[in-house]
């Protein structure tokens, strides 16, 4: 497999053209080939590696996520917004 | 055809030191010349024709003084490149046709067949014992290029009867008939079925190849879009591994790839305990970056992301750093987005978010579950209303504050109402049923801990805990 293979992978996109009265559109063939090629888990180049060569091996990975809420900053534009709102609100039973 | 055996009885007696070299002796039956020879396939289909080629393969495999392969060895492996010169001859004739502008002759079809005929060569070899543990990378590339030239071959198809449709312009039913577009696909599937078969009910040689050919399976089973089938796969290994070797004795790049793609067939369970544990290891478990190795582990790592990101949002509700997906532009363009919406509580951000994604997280399949992010940013809405609530004042005697747990349902609608959530009853006003609702929600779902007092109108929160594991 030489540099022939490639080359010919947007032909099925390049052929598809509307139905006559286009009341029934032609399903769009996606240039398949390419897209799910790319889509797919790769050989990796070498097949074995050492365990210090490992990503876990790397030290701990666990800054690289964080907490799914915001701090407890009451700073933040919601929370400034949100406590006048609710002051309003406040204020409007009152009166 | 000197070139091929040099390289074949070079890799098959082993560099000075070495032992035979099985990776070595793949590259001779791999259908793509080498970068340093990139006439041998040219070469070797000059050196002889179809009428002597069994001859001249007795000399060079079962008379060469340089390889000592007993009888019935030698004959498999001429088996194996009688059916590998058959295979040379079309594929150099599909290649030329594809090089000169002449896709449409280029016999793709034909190119799969010819090496499925190389496969079953090397198959009956394994079938009866006569190849060694050691030769097994040879079942790598046979599974490897079953694929490639089926889905080549499909293409070709597929085009095929594009371009007798377009010209057409009117469309005949069976063209459409679903069962002819993989054709050649799902007949690698079934080949690489029969290697698997081969592989797992083998306790010497070929059980090495077990976890590389699975691997091919769920590509090809993702591929067809078949997931059940892959889990078919996930049971006979499980029923035979008292048998094999633990799968850490397997090469890093297997045990990575089956990793990962259990995760993701766990993840489409929604099995999402069980797909994080193979994620994770999956991703721990890559190599770092090594100068020279391609793209392929940053592409694996990019896919292995791609499922832990959702699977993490809800098994843990952490979401991905923007340090974590700086190396992967795409992922950082698709998820950024995402966790900062979730973070800041911005249900109309997650929904431009979730639309600017929707193509690619479909694609996935990944779509569904980040959807469930919505319930993450309604505990974040409610907690930022806890939040500003403050703390009661202090009774008498002291102690610590706490924060008032006893809060409108109305400060909620307030809330939600900010945050563009669709909670308006058409005529300007809240609809407090659907506030109750989404509390009432929240709280089933353990993100938030309380009840609702509808006669009074508020919500009694827990005093301990009311958002737990957020810290409140």
């Amino acid at each position: 497999m030489s540099g022939a293979a490639q080359g010919n992978q947007n032909m099925t996109q390049a052929v598809v053209s509307d139905s006559k009265d286009g009341s029934k559109p032609m399903q769009p063939q996606k240039p398949a080939a390419q897209l799910e090629e790319d889509d797919e888990f790769e050989d990796f180049p070498v097949e074995e590696w050492a365990k210090e060569e490992e990503v876990g091996a790397q030290g701990p990975t666990t800054h690289l996520w964080e907490e799914s809420w915001d701090d407890d900053d009451t700073s933040d534009d919601f929370s400034v917004q949100l406590k006048e709102e609710l002051k309003k609100m406040e204020s409007q039973r009152k009166s | 055809m000197d070139a091929i055996f040099e390289h074949f009885a070079q890799a098959y007696n082993g560099q000075k030191g070495y032992g035979p070299d099985g990776y070595d002796l793949a590259n001779t039956i791999r259908p793509q010349a080498p970068t340093d020879d990139p006439a041998r396939f040219y070469n070797f289909l000059r050196s002889s024709n179809t009428y002597s080629i069994q001859t001249d393969l007795r000399y060079k495999l079962q008379y060469n003084p340089d390889l000592k392969l007993d009888k019935k060895e030698a004959s498999a492996w001429i088996e194996v490149f009688t059916s590998f010169y058959k295979f040379v001859s079309v594929l150099l004739t599909a290649e030329e046709a594809q090089n000169a502008g002449r896709a449409k002759e280029a016999d793709w079809s034909g190119v799969y067949e010819g090496w499925r005929d190389v496969v079953n060569s090397l198959y009956k070899g394994y079938q009866s014992n006569v190849f060694a543990a050691w030769t097994v990378p040879c079942l790598y590339v046979a599974g490897k290029y079953l694929r490639v030239f089926a889905i080549k071959a499909d293409d070709k198809t597929a085009s095929q009867r594009d371009s007798r449709l377009a010209s057409r312009a009117i469309q005949e039913e069976d063209a459409f008939s679903p069962d002819s577009k993989h054709e050649k696909l799902e007949d690698a599937a079934r080949q690489i079925n029969r290697i698997f078969g081969l592989c797992i009910s083998d306790r010497e040689s070929r059980k090495w190849a077990l976890y590389y050919t699975a691997n091919l399976l769920f590509k090809t089973y993702f591929k067809l879009g078949s997931i059940s089938l892959s889990k078919n796969i996930l049971r006979s290994l499980r029923a035979s591994t008292a048998d094999m070797p633990p799968l850490s004795a397997y090469p890093n790049a297997h045990r990575v790839t089956f990793k990962y793609y259990c995760g993701v067939i766990h993840f489409l369970e929604e099995d999402y305990a069980t797909a994080e544990e193979y994620l994770t290891e999956a991703y721990d478990e890559c190599r770092i970056d090594m100068p020279g190795d391609g793209g392929a582990r940053k592409k694996n790592m990019e896919l292995i992301l791609m499922y832990l990101i959702p699977t993490r949002l809800l098994t843990a509700h952490k979401l991905p750093t923007h340090q974590l997906l700086a190396p992967y532009p795409r992922l950082a363009s698709l998820f950024n987005p995402i966790s900062t919406s979730i973070r800041s509580a911005n249900l109309s951000a997650f929904n431009a978010a979730m639309e600017a994604g929707e193509d690619e997280f479909v694609k996935r399949r990944i779509y569904l579950t980040l959807e469930r992010g919505r319930d993450i940013i309604l505990r974040n809405i409610f907690r930022k209303v806890f939040i500003a609530g403050g703390f009661e004042e202090a009774k008498e005697g002291g102690g610590p504050a706490t924060r008032r747990t006893r809060v409108p349902v109305r400060e909620f609608a307030a809330a939600l109402q900010m945050a563009g959530a669709e909670v308006g009853d058409g005529d300007g006003g809240v609809d407090g049923d659907e506030v109750e609702c989404l509390i009432a929600n929240a709280i089933y779902k353990k993100l938030m801990k309380g009840y609702i007092a509808r006669e009074r109108g508020i919500v009694v929160l827990s005093k301990a805990g009311a958002f737990p594991g957020t810290g409140i």
